[in-house]
């Protein structure tokens, strides 16, 4: 096996650039598309429920189901693959900004707007740094799914470990078929710890030092 | 007299116990996805009665036919219910071990372990499963069962980390063993935590029970993967389609489970 990874080394490091790159630009896309939503959606308290309700429903979504149904609107390739992993890093970002953003105090929110805030200041300087922890949790959690997203976009060609699982697939039985699916597999758990200890990292620098646990 | 003042509040307090008990969320949930279901299939039945597409390429006919389509929804529905009686017996007394005084410190390990377990792509876990045991119904069952484990176990420790201190020994200070606290005071108070986990579970399992046809294990990913492989797009539409009602299916069933197993006074 250790020979295997040797023989394969460049194809395994573009092969890691593609996944991480993938699900990096996803996880992105989803945090910015969820965080928009949360905050227009919490400024109407009515529609916090139904962005919920949609977060439930969207990520019952099979994952190998939607990358069928983009199939005929966006082709085979990293478009598609772009877009499913994508879809899915939205709603884990989008419920837990709804609940930081519901979880502000509402009289620090007051009190800002007394101190002469305009409503882009409060939310740029008051909410949203205050709902950065939880809005954080929601990111690892978005950026993990993505991971396991991505390797099933491959089906599609997306780029990614994923094309070795499923070349291991493809030549069961044969002498190579273990080692693309094992290295696949670990590389991508790999690929998830190290996101995620970034994503930790990056907690301890952005969240606010007076909300710190 | 006092019982007069406190029927009102009763009263009051049981209407709100049942606001508090169903959330705008899960209404919303409930209510919506019997429409969506509904809808869904009305829709594929009627492609299928009418559509020329349909009738007249045997690809799609094969694919899309009633036949086809309610076999492979027994078995995706086998998969998902047997992988799900398997994760409940495993991972609710596994947590219930691991909420005990003697071994609650081997919880953070083994739920490290799983946590970095649960980061594995699930395709990747199918596909090593069949080539360590082979093609199959059973090998499908294993690796979903192994990546559905953690959501009842987490949700498991969590419960019955929970639940007040002071109630388990009231139980015991009753004369209850140890074991009847568990079983009559522990695990009911922690149910609804539980029943959220074993939700959550149901709805990975019938999501990933899509992967297991790579594997012959049937279910309704095949339809996709016929679709896909022979370039049919209404097969593919109509299999996702079909894929994403069965999924939204079980999740409803997995909410009213989950209204349904909470005891009266929680």
């Amino acid at each position: 096996m250790w020979q295997f990874f040797l023989d394969r080394q460049p194809q395994f490091w573009a092969l890691a650039y593609g996944h991480a790159l993938l699900v990096l630009l996803a996880v992105v896309i989803g945090t910015v598309i969820g965080v928009a939503v949360a905050v227009v959606v919490t400024r109407q308290p009515r529609l916090a429920p139904v962005a919920n309700a949609i977060s439930s429903i969207g990520l019952t979504l099979p994952s190998f189901a939607l990358v069928g149904l983009l199939l005929p609107l966006t082709g085979i390739g990293p478009i598609s693959a772009l877009i499913c992993v994508t879809f899915y890093a939205i709603f884990p970002v989008m419920r837990n900004a709804v609940v930081g953003l519901q979880g502000v105090d509402a009289t620090l929110v007051e009190s800002a707007r007394g101190m002469g805030m305009g409503q882009v200041a409060v939310l740029r300087k008051v909410q949203l740094p205050l709902a950065w922890p939880v809005i954080l949790a929601g990111i690892r959690v978005s950026t993990q799914m993505s991971i396991g997203v991505a390797a099933i976009a491959a089906y599609v060609l997306g780029p990614g470990f994923g094309a070795w699982i499923f070349t291991g697939l493809t030549q069961i039985g044969g002498v190579n078929a273990e080692a693309y699916v094992l290295i696949g597999t670990l590389a991508a758990v790999v690929i998830a710890l190290v996101f995620d200890l970034v994503l930790l990292a990056l907690g301890r620098v952005t969240i606010p030092k007076g909300i710190r646990a | 007299m006092s019982a007069e003042a406190a029927a009102p509040d009763a009263a009051t307090s049981d209407r709100a116990g049942w606001r508090d008990r169903i959330t705008a969320e899960a209404l919303i949930v409930l209510f919506a996805i019997p429409v969506i279901v509904v809808v869904g299939f009305a829709s594929y039945a009627v492609y299928v009665q009418t559509s020329s597409t349909y009738a007249d390429d045997v690809v799609v006919n094969n694919a899309l036919g009633y036949g086809t389509i309610v076999a492979q929804t027994g078995e995706h529905l086998l998969l998902t219910f047997v992988a799900a009686l398997l994760v409940v017996a495993i991972a609710v007394p596994l947590g219930v071990v691991l909420t005990r005084p003697r071994t609650r410190f081997l919880a953070p390990p083994v739920v490290g372990v799983a946590n970095a377990g649960q980061a594995a792509p699930s395709v990747g876990l199918i596909v090593l499963a069949a080539i360590w045991f082979g093609f199959g119904f059973w090998t499908a069952v294993g690796a979903l069962t192994v990546y559905a484990i953690l959501p009842v176990l987490a949700n498991t420790i969590v419960g019955l980390q929970g639940v007040d201190r002071t109630l388990v020994e009231a139980g015991r200070g009753l004369g209850m063993s140890s074991w009847s606290v568990l079983l009559r005071i522990e695990l009911p108070l922690a149910l609804p935590v539980i029943m959220t986990g074993v939700r959550t579970a149901l709805v990975l399992l019938v999501g990933t029970a899509t992967l297991a046809t790579f594997i012959g294990a049937g279910g309704l990913g095949g339809t996709l993967q016929t679709g896909i492989s022979l370039l049919r797009y209404p097969v593919i539409v109509w299999g996702a389609i079909l894929v994403a009602l069965l999924a939204l299916l079980i999740e409803w069933l997995g909410r009213v489970l989950e209204l349904v197993a909470r005891p009266k006074g929680v």
